[in-house]
């Protein structure tokens, strides 16, 4: 982990050599350069979101955050936003296993703006404290917000154990999360930067 | 994407739809015996060192193309279980390879429910005991007091970890047989292949080949015999030769380009898994087969089947290195694979155990996943503890035969498109009778094992099976005992796809020992089906 490699993409790569190459990097646009970084590297610089809106990404980092303390600095908001950019055959995001319909980017978007109308619109989510935060996320996990989930969304104890999922990813399913739970990682092969 | 070995509007004496582990298995013995094969595979040419150790990266080798449908109560996960590119679903698999039991073949004859093989057990063991010399499997035949008569494996067992071994004192303090999981993964070298490192990563693919798969032998040496793999290549339906009565090739697009060419070939077998193989045949649709090859008496997708899983977790004492050792199983427990009990009027059908999987922080079959219920402040103690001692142990059940669950096209045939797939699945209540008791059992075994407050999953699914299944009589399957559809002359079907019972053990190795069978069939009698070959 660690560690960017500051190389300007060459003229003519494409977006799908970008994310699907042979690199099988993360790439991310930071102050008008593409660079290959960690998903916490991303963040850290302020890399800019390709799919998801500012808004949008403040709602799931928030409601990431919540689930899985930690998931926000680990960069889980890049990490969602690379992958929604990608072709769908290279997501590398758990919703691939859950045969979820596409685009993917819907299902996060969608349940984005149904916390933030849960919280009186945009930005609600994000202005709420922690132990609101944690009681509005307490009921999405048990389906006990009723019709106020709108249907718009995904089921909302879906929407709460693929988030969840997504933030232990990122925050446990690295070599970097290894370490955090002090076992070994012992790949078989490294898997390329910057996973 | 295509290998130039030959062009590729040349007609080949064998087409395979599909690069996974029959369709790879068949090309490598059809391609040695002299044949001209081609392979369309729809997903990437995957090689081994593209493998990395990730359950993130893992994603990669599941399903990416069309999105298949999945509806009924107990939706199928084919997200999940799917493959996409060479090696197919075998290039994730985990390589728990266990031979059917005799009376997973004759479970109507015997149980008068469900449907019969068309051949039993015996028909069968030589060819589970030829694959396992070729592969290599490490196991106790002689511990394993369920398993029918066979050869000994090849290789001593792996070594267990204290994962294992702390769940198995569970089963022996009730009195319940453990022996070690017949696994085709290498506890010591084995022809020229590395033994296994134990280091847990077997679902994101084995890159050393201690674990089987088809990147390992079969790809690489139909290629040295001259087959063509031709990768992005999506087979969209089947060609129909109204004059000669046979298949006459495929319909295939290129993934990226959508260009549409047309594969011809003497001989056609479809190996695109339990749920492209109906799908293909039922997008080829003509005057001749107006509801799909293979279809006239509507049983093409019928008979779909899965295993109903459950997870057992619980936190040890003792340390467990839950992460490492492999990710199929390091024991297994057959004490109640009887279909039938008396004292269980309600539960019909087997179950077994698969003991320690090795499990990964994260991911589906991962530690945090198995707890959904914990999370913001409690989630990290949760995981730093678990890193340590969790332990997990899977309950495998049976899915009887239903033709109500099926795959079906969701839109109207297309035969220059791919199908559009959705898969209609309900587990029947006596499956989901077994479910619940290996439920109660598996706790049980868990608190004798010394766990604290174990706990289990909800009903869910692994492994695909049926959908076009073997039988004698044309009116009631789709194709005869070697997998040729019926009324066919040049039509094979390769896989899973073909069980008409599923029983309740892990599906490859019987899909191997029935590739096998097959493959030495149509050498043996290349002349009934291509006349003029």
């Amino acid at each position: 982990m660690g560690g960017s490699d500051d190389r300007a993409v060459p003229a003519g790569w494409t977006r799908r050599s970008l994310i699907g190459g042979g690199a099988l990097a993360f790439t991310y646009l930071v102050a008008g350069r593409w660079r290959r970084l960690t998903p916490r590297e991303a963040r850290a610089e302020g890399a800019a979101l390709r799919v998801l809106s500012v808004d949008d990404a403040r709602t799931l980092e928030a409601a990431g955050e919540t689930l899985a303390p930690g998931a926000a600095r680990a960069g889980l908001v890049h990490y969602l936003d690379a992958q929604l950019a990608a072709e769908p055959a290279e997501s590398l995001l758990i919703l691939r296993y859950l045969d979820v319909p596409p685009p993917h980017a819907d299902f996060y978007r969608s349940g984005a703006t149904a916390l933030d109308r849960l919280t009186g619109g945009k930005g609600g989510f994000t202005a709420l404290d922690a132990s609101a935060r944690q009681a509005l996320i307490g009921k999405l996990a048990a389906g006990g917000l009723g019709k106020a989930w709108p249907s718009s969304a995904p089921p909302a104890p879906l929407f709460h154990f693929v988030l969840r999922a997504d933030a232990v990813d990122v925050l446990y399913g690295t070599p970097e999360g290894f370490a955090r739970l002090g076992i070994d990682y012992v790949p078989h092969i490294e898997p390329l930067r910057p996973w | 994407m295509a290998d130039t070995r030959s062009p590729l509007q040349s007609k080949t004496e064998v087409l395979i739809v599909g690069a996974g582990a029959a369709g790879s298995w068949l090309a490598r013995r059809l391609a040695m015996a002299g044949r001209s094969v081609r392979v369309l595979e729809a997903g990437p040419g995957w090689k081994l060192d593209d493998l990395a150790s990730s359950q993130i990266w893992a994603r990669r080798l599941r399903w990416g193309g069309p999105l298949v449908e999945t509806t009924g109560r107990n939706p199928f996960g084919y997200g999940f279980n799917a493959g996409w590119g060479l090696g197919g679903a075998a290039l994730h698999h985990y390589g728990t390879w266990l031979r059917f039991d005799p009376h997973d073949f004759a479970m109507k004859t015997r149980f008068g429910r469900g449907r019969d093989w068309p051949f039993g057990y015996e028909t069968l063991r030589p060819f589970y005991d030829r694959v396992q010399r070729d592969v290599g499997i490490s196991g106790d035949a002689g511990a394993e007091v369920w398993r029918p008569p066979g050869d000994p494996y090849p290789l001593p067992a792996l070594s267990p970890t204290s994962q294992g071994e702390s769940i198995a004192r569970g089963f022996r303090a009730l009195g319940e047989h453990v022996a070690p999981m017949p696994m085709a993964i290498l506890s010591r070298e084995y022809r020229g292949r590395a033994a296994c490192l134990y280091d847990g990563w077997c679902d994101a693919g084995c890159p050393i080949g201690a674990l089987y798969n088809p990147l390992v032998r079969d790809i690489p040496e139909a290629r040295s015999a001259g087959a063509e793999f031709v990768t992005g290549a999506q087979v969209t339906s089947l060609l129909w030769d109204k004059g000669a009565g046979r298949i006459a090739g495929a319909l295939w697009r290129e993934r990226d380009g959508g260009v549409l060419h047309r594969a011809e070939a003497d001989l056609v077998i479809l190996a695109a898994s339990a749920v492209h193989n109906p799908a293909l045949l039922l997008n080829s649709v003509s005057s001749r087969w107006p509801r799909g090859i293979g279809n006239e008496h509507d049983l093409v997708g019928r008979f779909f089947m899965t295993h109903a899983v459950l997870g057992i977790y619980g936190l040890m004492v003792e340390e467990t290195f839950p992460h490492l050792g492999v990710s199929g199983a390091q024991f297994s427990a057959r004490d109640d694979y009887a279909k039938a009990r008396g004292d269980d009027e309600a539960a019909f059908g087997s179950y077994h155990w698969l003991i320690a999987p090795a499990a990964k922080p994260d991911d589906l079959l991962g530690i945090a996943i198995s707890r959904p219920d914990v999370w913001g402040a409690a989630l990290d103690p949760f995981m730093k503890r678990a890193a340590r001692h969790f332990a997990s142990m899977i309950a495998m059940v049976e899915d009887l035969p239903q033709a109500r669950n099926r795959v079906m096209l969701a839109e109207p045939p297309r035969p220059d498109s791919p199908p559009s797939v959705r898969i209609e699945h309900a587990f029947a209540p006596e499956t989901l009778a077994v479910w619940s008791r290996a439920k109660r059992r598996g706790l049980a075994v868990f608190r004798a094992a010394g766990a604290n407050e174990p706990w289990s999953s909800g009903v869910n699914t692994a492994h695909m099976m049926g959908g076009t299944i073997i039988g004698r009589d044309p009116r009631d399957s789709v194709a005869n005992e070697w997998g040729r559809v019926h009324g066919i002359p040049n039509l094979f079907i390769a896989g899973t796809g073909l069980y008409p019972a599923a029983g309740a053990l892990n599906p490859t190795f019987t899909l191997y020992a029935l590739a096998e069978r097959t493959a030495e069939y149509l050498i043996n009698h290349w002349r009934d089906h291509v006349p003029s070959g």
